[in-house]
């Protein structure tokens, strides 16, 4: 009846464990709750996105100047996973903790640790179950994407991949730090608190030092939401993505140093700041990894074709001294407009802060505040303007270039679309709801006990 | 049964032996300088009042604790507690292993994890007598099914050592002993058994040796009738023992 000695050896199947994990989560009500909660929250959003666009496009359609402006990136898709976003934050964390608190709360947990799996594999195949579970809870924001398409609004594949993929880091770091709290926690009260006191604590971050420089900016890049911010504006950066997956590995590691009971807290600790040292270094590296693709349809991350190549060509370093504070809406267009465009499309720039925080109490002005200073190799030019138009002419002449002829290229045309979305609710508070009961009540079935199961009766 | 025991006095290798084995809750003292040994296929009862340490003592051993001093050695080598579920596999006291999944799937679990066949999880189900609530939630389960529930787990796994924490709580007599006969089966093939158990009539139905654990010490070892030539009381009932020796 027993299992001889080597047989015991072999390494078990990931497969039973992947399973059990899957089914655990499909079948707490925290997930299937979710899930309801986020249809009308996400049906909301996207009715107002859809008609705020429709407002704007029907003036557009009159006048293609307008309808340039109009990206379904900005007008509906970013609105509508914003509200995903929300149900993210403040939902899923119960979710992801169920994934290892029940587990806690009823002892299995000292069951499973004795099971032939490593820690870090119990980790990862609750981590496997918690992405499963973002991408169930993520099924009402990606209905939008069908509907809108219905509709006959414009969906660009790469833009709308890349905020997708976004959204699942997000959940993916939001899982991370639930799976952490549930794992350093007695029970999912107190692991509830610790992940909801983590992701609500980044929008304190983003609230309090938004606009601020120095130490308080720095505090403010902690903040979880800036890890959306980059998919939003369509860029798709691999430090960014390196960065994301060093912090979730990060997490998962920490949380594996504390899944097993029996070692003493010192040892933990120990090992816990290893794993942090680590994940620290890596994010330090990720964060060297500058290139970033524009996925935009409309390139708003670049400037012109003729001019991203030509300013590709252009070896030497760029230094740009900015005299403005960092609160000042002229330091955010030039940022947006032009330094952001120049760091991706050329080689060597390196951006100088030297405006702090201007002092109004002062009677004389401060004459350099709001210069802008450029010095390629050994020649400079100052400039008070944020706009590309005057700034990189003004580039090509410190490098002696010829401006690039303005090739009449395609323009964005824009994608005005007069529609309703009030039908809509039909699906956000019918349809939908009814199919996610009818998932739940799925889930719930008794499952098919083979015969030989039966067979053998109570003694 | 004493025939059984004789024969397993003849098997010298020692599979288990735990060496002053120490266990504080701050200042509390939960066990204290344990040392005892467990033969294959013998089963061994830790028998002591509540508080006395049983349930610590299972799970230090299991390496679910961290002990304070002592060691645990496995066929003469030490075995280190990251390594304990190699040789130990222990059963808690008031477990609902996945309350929301149905008992066959708790149990389906298990043997796939350690690659039993179908074959193999039925003959542990039949042998506790699992299959009326096969298609039930485990948080349905009454005491004694859930009991029963981890039993079939425990026989599932491949471990040579089983620790289990009281294993007929829940249980009325007849079940009692059809579990006892279970036991006694498994171990009659070669493995070994620890069993925390409060209910001295249950522990002397099953157990070949007793350690007798009462504050976190060990007040004597041995099987019945070293215990009554301990005590000179000839014919002592295990309980008429404890009082005796605790």
């Amino acid at each position: 009846m027993r299992l001889p000695r080597a047989h015991r050896l072999c390494a078990p199947s990931l497969r039973p464990l992947l399973a059990k994990e899957l089914a655990e989560i499909v079948s707490g009500r925290a997930l299937w709750t979710m899930l309801l909660l986020a249809c009308p929250l996400v049906g909301f959003s996207f009715v107002q996105a859809v008609a705020l666009y429709s407002e704007a496009s029907a003036a557009a359609l009159q006048s293609p100047v307008l309808a340039t402006s109009l990206s379904p990136l900005d007008g509906i898709l970013v609105p509508t996973f914003g509200a995903f976003y929300l149900a993210v934050t403040l939902l899923f964390p119960f979710v992801a903790i169920r994934a290892l608190g029940q587990e806690k709360e009823t002892g299995a947990l000292r069951l499973l640790v004795q099971l032939p799996y490593r820690s870090s594999t119990l980790i990862i195949a609750k981590l496997a179950a918690v992405l499963a579970a973002w991408a169930l809870v993520s099924i009402p924001a990606l209905s939008t994407l069908a509907i809108w398409a219905v509709l006959g609004g414009h969906l660009a594949l790469s833009e709308t991949l890349n905020l997708l993929l976004g959204h699942l880091l997000y959940g993916l770091l939001v899982g991370a730090i639930a799976l952490l709290a549930a794992t350093i926690s007695d029970n999912s009260a107190t692991a509830a608190i610790i992940a909801l006191a983590v992701t609500i604590g980044s929008w304190v971050l983003d609230f309090t030092f938004a606009g601020r420089s120095g130490l308080s900016a720095w505090f403010a890049q902690l903040s979880l939401t800036q890890t959306l911010r980059s998919f939003e504006q369509g860029l798709f950066s691999a430090g960014l993505v390196l960065g994301i997956m060093a912090v979730v590995c990060g997490l998962a590691a920490v949380a594996s140093v504390w899944l097993p009971p029996g070692i003493v807290p010192r040892i933990k600790l120990v090992r816990s700041a290893l794993c942090v040292l680590v994940t620290v270094v890596a994010i330090v590296i990720a964060s060297q990894i500058r290139e970033a693709v524009d996925v935009t349809e409309d390139q708003r991350n670049s400037f012109l074709p003729a001019d991203q190549r030509l300013l590709a060509t252009l070896r030497l370093p760029l230094a740009v001294t900015v005299n403005l504070a960092p609160e000042d809406p002229r330091y955010v267009d030039l940022q947006r407009n032009v330094l952001a465009k120049l760091e991706r499309a050329m080689p060597n720039v390196s951006v100088v802060f030297a405006g702090g925080r201007r002092d109004v109490a002062r009677k004389s002005p401060d004459d350099a505040y709001g210069t802008i200073e450029y010095v390629y190799g050994n020649r400079s030019d100052v400039s008070r303007s944020t706009s590309p138009r005057e700034i990189l002419p003004l580039l090509y002449a410190l490098a002696s270039t010829q401006p690039p002829a303005s090739a009449a290229g395609a323009e964005y045309p824009g994608y005005p679309l007069v529609a309703s979305a009030e039908a809509t609710w039909l699906w956000f508070l019918g349809g939908l709801p009814v199919l996610i009961v009818l998932g739940w009540s799925w889930t719930r079935r008794p499952p098919r006990i083979p015969a030989s199961f039966v067979e053998g009766g109570p003694p | 049964m004493m025939a059984d025991i004789c024969a397993r006095d003849a098997i010298p290798a020692q599979a288990l032996r735990v060496a002053n084995l120490t266990k504080r809750y701050g200042h509390e003292l939960a066990i204290s300088d344990v040392t005892f040994s467990l033969v294959p296929g013998e089963v061994l009862g830790i028998v002591g009042p509540n508080g006395a340490g049983k349930t610590t003592l299972l799970e230090t051993l299991a390496g679910l604790l961290a002990a304070d001093s002592g060691a645990v050695f496995w066929r003469g080598k030490q075995l280190p507690p990251q390594c304990r579920r190699d040789a130990l596999f222990y059963l808690p006291d008031g477990v609902k292993p996945y309350q929301d999944r149905f008992a066959a799937e708790v149990v389906s679990f298990f043997g796939s994890v350690y690659n039993r066949s179908a074959a193999e999880i039925a003959a542990r189900i039949a042998a506790v007598g699992l299959a009326p609530v096969l298609g039930k939630r485990v948080r349905a389960l009454s005491k004694g099914y859930n009991r029963r529930l981890l039993i079939a787990i425990g026989l599932l796994t491949p471990q040579d050592v089983l620790l289990m924490d009281e294993p007929f709580d829940g249980f009325d007599l007849r079940q009692t002993r059809h579990i006892v006969e279970v036991i006694r089966n498994e171990a009659a093939k070669g493995r070994s058994f620890m069993l925390a158990i409060h209910q001295l009539a249950d522990a002397e139905r099953v157990c070949d040796r007793f350690i007798l654990l009462a504050g976190g010490q060990v007040r004597a070892i041995g099987t019945l009738d070293e215990l009554r030539a301990q005590t000179s009381r000839r014919g002592a009932s295990l309980e008429e023992l404890f009082l005796a020796l605790t």
